[in-house]
């Protein structure tokens, strides 16, 4: 995708965001812009380092990076830009997204029909091995601390 | 790209979800939760060819192009979130980042069962990991949200985003009263990565020990915190590899030869 496509659908999305942002969370209008601006440019800048840094790393990685090294309190300036994007719910930021995958998921519903009860199953199965597994790690550890 | 219906229509789901609202429904020990986005996906699935015919063949494919940007600016957030807690990470004690690889867990005990119940590629997206946001970004990265592996991952995400909280509530009194678990041990093992499940898990947990509460709670919320950094890292460089090779593996098992192109 070009950049100039890139920037396009980064302004379409941060648009609907700021629909959900203003039906979904207290805040008005002038308190959602200036975060959903930051956080674009946070998108945009770690989807430009993917596509330009060598080590083949994805944008997702660049992006979360760059978000925590902004808002890392060490870092000037980093406290209006907690302050600023605070006011755009994560939550909200979800429904764009969700409503976008529903239409996508039109074309592939009978292979979700097909392996939608097995995936239920699977992520009981997930959830459960996640707490389990790291239950056993967390006893081992603190048992060898002496702190249980 | 330039599809001005297809982000009519959505436009119209996210006002149309938003008014929904959020709704809870307290059931036993847990809650469980229906958002917006749920319903934006819901209603979205109605608009296709299959149901309403308000969306055709062309929004569909670009909804699915458009897909892996949208995640995006949900990361910027996710980043935003976690940075401010960083100082509070660094001081951790290591006993808390060690057990963090308790998390590939899920990659042992899942994909065996996922792909012994019959799923092919939507197995590493299902249980590479406990299915998060930036799990479901990276899956959507990597092999698109529209691919077997984002099926997958998206199925598990939105059943951890209703079910969550009541699951890991139940499973957390379950363990502390049948498993030979301290509860410090299962308080930190509670921090997955989501902070509703993390408060469901450690709830129950300080009304079955409510003399360690404190403690408890200060385990979940840390190690919480850890997950929520160190999950996207440890998905892309050990999770994600882990879990293709046990896939190729357990589908050797499964079906007696090794998985074909299209589904390796």
């Amino acid at each position: 995708m070009s950049i100039k496509d890139t920037l396009y659908v980064l302004f379409i999305v941060c648009f609907m965001s700021l629909v959900s942002n203003i039906l979904g969370t207290k805040a008005t209008i002038l308190e959602s812009i200036p975060g959903l601006l930051i956080l674009t440019v946070i998108a945009l800048a770690g989807i430009l380092m993917a596509k330009y840094l060598p080590g083949n790393i994805p944008s997702v990685a660049y992006v979360v990076t760059l978000g925590c090294i902004l808002t890392y309190p060490a870092v000037p300036g980093s406290a209006i830009i907690s302050a600023y994007v605070a006011k755009v719910g994560f939550v909200s930021l979800c429904t764009p997204l969700l409503a976008y995958a529903g239409v996508a998921i039109g074309k592939d519903l009978d292979d979700f029909a097909k392996s939608g009860w097995r995936i239920v199953v699977v992520a009981c199965v997930v959830f459960i091995g996640t707490y389990i597994g790291s239950a056993i790690i967390a006893q081992a550890i603190l048992k060898s601390l002496g702190q249980i | 790209m330039k599809n001005f219906k297809l982000h009519a229509i959505v436009l119209g789901l996210i006002v149309i979800a938003e008014m929904i609202g959020v709704h809870t429904f307290k059931v036993g020990v847990g809650t469980i939760v229906l958002l917006p986005m749920l319903f934006a996906l819901l209603l979205g699935v109605l608009t296709t060819p299959k149901f309403l015919k308000i969306s055709g063949k062309a929004e569909m494919l670009d909804a699915s192009s458009l897909l892996g940007l949208t995640l995006m600016l949900l990361m910027a957030r996710y980043g935003t979130l976690v940075g401010p807690t960083l100082p509070k990470i660094i001081a951790a004690s290591p006993a808390l980042l060690l057990q963090e690889f308790g998390n590939l867990g899920t990659i042992f005990i899942g994909i065996p069962i996922a792909v012994f119940l019959g799923l092919k590629r939507e197995a590493i997206g299902a249980a590479h990991s406990v299915a998060r946001e930036p799990n479901v970004a990276l899956i959507g990265e990597r092999y698109g949200l529209d691919s077997s592996e984002g099926r997958g991952v998206m199925g598990v995400y939105i059943a951890g985003t209703v079910f969550g909280t009541i699951f890991f509530g139940l499973m957390a009194s379950v363990a502390a009263s049948t498993l030979p678990f301290h509860p410090y041990a299962l308080a930190m093992a509670a921090g997955v990565g989501s902070a509703s499940m993390m408060t469901a898990a450690v709830g129950s947990l300080c009304a079955m020990f409510p003399e360690m509460a404190e403690q408890l709670a200060a385990f979940g919320a840390a190690s919480n915190m850890l997950s929520g950094l160190d999950g996207l890292y440890m998905s892309i460089w050990l999770a994600l590899p882990m879990a293709e090779w046990l896939y190729k593996k357990c589908y050797k098992i499964k079906y007696g030869e090794e998985p074909k192109k299209e589904e390796a």
